[in-house]
């Protein structure tokens, strides 16, 4: 899909010019966004309107030669306006601040898509090539756009599937049919798997509290998690449910707080510390079920991001907010699909750095966390509002197969 | 009961002494054709006298040998005899053919006092040939203008700036009907002959939408060229009459005199192509003058 500005002024409307061009677009298979319509007072005054058009590439160039015989011309495009960094870390003044849309940038009368779409960043020209860089890295010499002339994105495309999102795309509620609800995300996590795209899960630590834990691990096991976001706390009850049997010194299978509990997932991570590593923990025996032991097991690459009220941390933390997120980047490639679980603060990172393109699915209890996503940009997000656990268990149930 | 044209009383023509058909440009133009330089003379003479004796005044420009075409004046460019001084937009022909003619054409203007606006370079417009006047009753003159086969859509909105009145692009998609004025003739104020066979739908609407009593053209009625007619007043000078058409036209009181110009339908012109009215008012006052 490719996106086109184009301008058309003078007596467009008595004439039915405009209308005329309107209907060209969509006769091509095109669409239109009309973004400056001024309308003329008189019969003197001439109107104007400047038309967004999406379509195919093949299709848009000729249309756009069709379109130019009404009057209707593209608006004169210019290269992105590039200036050097001269700071580390520092963008310069005025630069432009990226979406999470697909898009490209004009470099040289020619197109260069952004390889890695992500929003609140700078956008850097290198070598040809374009890409979002987030503030932090920057570094003397990167040639970052400024302004906003010579960057295009695309509107995000609805082709994906739409009776999914016919029955998903309305406001978040809880009071949708479940069932069929995990029974769709199951179907987009297989669809992803059979494009060969990976499957993002962000886990938050009531997964292990409602019970959702072993069934992600089935998950894990089975092969269909490609890549774990988390934080301390999920990584430390998931371990401390399977080494003590209790999630924050409540007894995960019956419910009770146990004697002396409180401090349960502090000698566990403890423990993790003085292993070295989880990986190690896991290799020495000492953490023997769960989904931290089954992404060691299978290779399933994890990020754990710190916070500062983090007990511990566990030592696979990474206590560097920015390198955390570097560290989730860095996994992000080739992800087509997110799950976010009961998780706010992770999900939100994940949404900050994820293309709109990755089909994202927030399940959470609370309906305010998938709000909360959407108004910070990730607008691809779909909400379920559930309960945790018994969410992961019948999606494990529908790809693994019921336990 | 119908006023009559406001315009149309005072003409220029070019005489036909260098007119041939010396290359094609469009579907009617035929080189092997020969135009017979004594009978196209005659029948010049013939439609200047015809005029004339309608009531109307004939000035003439002088030919030019390396311009065969300029006897076709209604493509000179379009007038705005405004009160307070008259305004002259010379024609930006698309064939590098007729291009010399606009150099030829402003000249003839500039000497006798009009001033003369240019069109930006990279728009085509082909005067009044493209262009005519329609004032329906009680309301303002809007200027209709054809486009895609010699002028460009993008040409009326400089047109607006320029005229100082309304311009109406409407999409020409027959080639044989290259011209406006081959599709429209404005009678009076609430009649025109229209050939909607040389428009596309949307054109189609515009025209309904502007003339309240059009004279509806068959296809063949269209491509006998009968609306590219001049009208004096009352009388209409016609290149060829379809039956249907005449008895309409006398129905509604017009003289209808038939002049025979065929060596230059041989170039695809009739009556009209061969006069560009001078007293055509587009504006009540002149356009302001931004400076640009």
């Amino acid at each position: 899909m490719a996106t086109e500005t184009i301008e058309v002024t003078g007596h467009i409307v008595d004439s039915l010019l405009l209308a005329k061009i309107l209907d060209t677009i969509l006769e091509a298979g095109c669409d239109y966004e009309m973004t400056d319509v001024v309308i003329g007072k008189t019969s003197l005054d001439p109107s104007s309107a400047r038309i967004v058009v999406t379509g195919d590439d093949d299709v848009l160039g000729t249309l756009l030669d069709d379109l130019q015989v009404h009057g209707a011309n593209r608006v004169a495009q210019e290269d992105a306006t590039l200036v050097d960094a001269d700071l580390d870390g520092v963008l310069p003044a005025g630069f432009y601040s990226t979406t999470n849309l697909a898009g490209a940038v004009r470099v040289d009368g020619t197109w260069v898509p952004i390889e890695n779409p992500e929003m609140d960043c700078g956008l850097v020209v290198r070598d040809g090539h374009a890409e979002t860089v987030p503030m932090h890295r920057i570094r003397v010499g990167d040639r970052v756009v400024v302004g906003s002339d010579g960057v295009r994105v695309q509107a995000p495309s609805t082709a994906r599937d739409t009776q999914m999102f016919e029955f998903m795309a309305s406001e978040v509620s809880s009071e949708k049919p479940k069932a069929l609800l995990v029974a769709r995300v199951a179907d987009r996590v297989r669809a992803a798997r059979e494009r060969g795209g990976k499957v993002l899960v962000v886990a938050g630590p009531a997964v292990v509290h409602t019970g959702g834990a072993p069934d992600l691990a089935r998950l894990v096991d089975a092969g269909w998690v490609d890549v774990l976001f988390a934080g301390n706390g999920f990584a430390t009850h998931d371990i401390e449910s399977n080494v003590l049997g209790t999630s924050l010194g409540v007894s995960v299978a019956e419910g009770v707080p146990t004697e002396g509990g409180h401090a349960n997932h502090l000698r566990v991570i403890n423990e993790v510390r003085r292993h070295g590593s989880i990986a190690a923990a896991v290799g020495a025996g000492f953490v023997t079920g769960g989904v931290m032991r089954a992404c060691v097991a299978n290779d399933v690459p994890f990020v754990l991001g710190g916070s500062i009220r983090d007990d511990g941390p566990l030592p696979d933390v990474i206590t560097d907010t920015a390198a955390a997120a570097d560290a989730m980047r860095a996994r992000l490639p080739g992800v087509q699909v997110a799950i976010m679980l009961a998780s706010t603060l992770h999900a939100i990172a994940t949404g900050n750095c994820l293309p709109a393109g990755v089909e994202t699915f927030c399940v959470d209890i609370n309906q305010a966390v998938v709000t909360k996503l959407a108004d910070r940009g990730s607008h691809q997000a779909l909400g379920v509002v559930t309960d945790v656990g018994p969410f992961v268990r019948q999606l494990a149930d529908h790809l693994v197969g019921a336990a | 009961m119908t006023e009559p044209l406001a315009w149309g009383r005072r003409y220029l023509m070019c005489p036909p002494q260098h007119f041939g058909v010396l290359y094609e440009i469009n579907p009617w133009m035929h080189r092997e054709v020969a135009v017979d330089p004594d009978t196209a003379a005659a029948q010049w003479e013939g439609l200047a006298a015809i005029l004339r004796s309608a009531g109307a005044e004939v000035e003439v420009m002088a030919p030019h040998p390396e311009v065969p075409d300029l006897v076709f004046t209604a493509n000179a460019g379009l007038v705005n005899a405004a009160p307070g001084g008259g305004r002259f937009v010379p024609a930006h022909f698309r064939h590098p053919e007729r291009q010399p003619e606009t150099p030829v054409n402003a000249a003839w203007f500039a000497e006798r006092g009009w001033t003369v606006d240019r069109l930006p370079d990279d728009l085509d417009h082909e005067g009044a040939g493209d262009a005519l006047p329609f004032t329906p009753a009680g309301g303002r003159t809007v200027l209709l203008s054809g486009y895609s086969f010699r002028s460009d859509a993008s040409a009326a909105t400089e047109l607006t700036r320029l005229l100082g009145c309304p311009v109406r692009p409407v999409q020409l998609v027959d080639p044989r009907l290259y011209h406006l004025d081959l599709t429209f003739c404005p009678l009076d104020d609430r009649r025109a002959i229209v050939a909607p066979l040389g428009w596309d739908a949307y054109g189609r609407r515009v025209v309904e939408a502007l003339v309240p009593e059009p004279l509806v053209l068959t296809d063949d009625e269209a491509l006998s060229f009968c609306a590219n007619s001049v009208v004096v007043d009352r009388t209409i000078v016609m290149p060829a009459t379809p039956p249907r058409v005449g008895r309409q036209l006398e129905d509604w009181g017009f003289e209808v005199v038939e002049c025979r110009i065929d060596e230059f339908l041989k170039a695809g012109g009739g009556c009209r192509c061969l006069t560009l009215s001078l007293d055509t008012v587009l504006s009540p006052t002149p356009p302001q003058d931004d400076g640009t």
